[in-house]
């Protein structure tokens, strides 16, 4: 361990290997899960209990250390770009969701539809009438697929209500994470953890209607093969929620160290970061509301 | 109607990764900047919010989740 003014230097650490473990025992047992042998599940299950384990135990570890001083400025930076490399992975994952929605509503659907100077196009799905969103199959295409039926939804769910519903929600928690915030930096810190309660809280609201809205989705047939409308639907919305999910339990992280006494009003990176993860969940939402249920 | 509603996406983009910069900057003064950004996209959400229900009431925009029919 270093001291407060030299460069840093890293003592020994088993995390790592643990972690690695944890991962490879997880994709062994993934794969033998989607090959159907008997004991995929639990060793999926095993590894990702290794894989929380080490998590738990080196995040803890890094805020023991942090809590008792040892860090100086250097290593402050460096998790700064750690977590801002973290930020652009999750950036590009989201762009790639978008991109493929943007992609197939503003050039492949209008291809298939004979648009543009792709004169073969029209050749792939003889009879294919471009509409969006794109669900209903009453074309050959749909049996062409090897039997493969194709969910066609008998009606689709309804922006104004829980998805706009969801979207105040959501909004309103940014609201509340501000209050928070500010309370952070006037060190009130009964009022930074009243806020982050109500963030959570109005976190898990969202996450329990969107299950709501899914199985309202399935009742109504729309599913992950409900053609390219399904499957962009499903992968927008099913991994903002898992990303709410994590930011659900990081602001609880958060809420255990206020309540510890681990942030100051001047210095409280950790409140900073998921702070900032959370606002990044919510303005995904804001697009996926916009693109998906209205323009 | 459509260019309003990604124009104000756009700025908030730009408020979310002035918040991002003036983190990843640390200090004072940026984390005083942070909050401010983050406060800004907030209101501006919240207007975007505002303004496109109330363009699908008004009928300038027509929801996505009609059933096209054929």
């Amino acid at each position: 361990m270093s001291s407060k003014d030299s460069y840093y230097v890293p003592h020994g650490t088993y995390w790592p290997i643990i972690g690695s473990i944890g991962i490879a025992t997880m994709f062994v047992g993934m794969a033998n899960m989607f090959h159907g042998v008997s004991w995929g599940g639990s060793v999926t299950a095993l590894g990702l209990g290794i894989v929380l384990f080490m998590m738990f135990g080196w995040l803890g570890q890094v805020v023991n250390e942090s809590v008792n001083g040892l860090y100086n400025s250097q290593v402050d930076r460096s998790f700064r770009w750690g977590m801002s490399w973290f930020i652009f992975s999750e950036v590009m994952f989201f762009a790639a969701f978008f991109g493929a929605l943007f992609y197939a509503r503003e050039f492949a659907i209008p291809w298939l539809s004979g648009e543009g100077n792709n004169q073969f196009t029209p050749d792939l799905w003889n009879g294919f009438v471009q509409t969006w969103p794109e669900i209903a199959f009453k074309t050959p295409a749909a049996e062409l697929r090897n039997g493969t039926a194709l969910s066609v939804p008998t009606e689709l769910i309804d922006t104004w209500g829980l998805p706009a519903l969801n979207t105040a929600i959501l909004l309103l928690s940014g609201v509340t994470l501000t209050f928070a915030h500010h309370a952070l930096r006037a060190g009130e810190r009964n009022k930074i953890i009243g806020w982050l309660v109500a963030t959570i809280a109005l976190g898990v609201a969202f996450l329990g209607f969107q299950i709501a809205e899914y199985g309202h989705a399935y009742d109504i047939g729309l599913k992950l093969n409900s053609g390219i409308y399904g499957s962009t639907f499903f992968m927008l919305t099913g991994f903002h929620g898992f990303h709410v999910t994590v930011g659900a339990l990081m602001l609880i992280v958060i809420l255990y160290r206020v309540q510890k006494g681990h942030f100051s009003k001047e210095n409280h990176f950790g409140f900073e970061g998921v702070a900032w993860y959370w606002h990044f969940v919510d303005v995904v939402w804001l697009g996926l509301f916009v693109f998906v249920y209205w323009i | 109607m459509k260019y309003i509603v990604i124009l104000i996406i756009v700025l908030i983009l730009v408020a979310l990764g002035r918040a991002l910069i003036a983190m990843l900057r640390g200090g004072a003064d940026n984390s005083e900047k942070m909050f401010k950004s983050l406060a800004t996209r907030v209101a501006l959400s919240i207007f975007l919010f505002l303004l496109v229900m109330f363009a699908g009431y008004m009928g300038w925009i027509e929801p996505n989740t009609n059933l096209p029919i054929r």
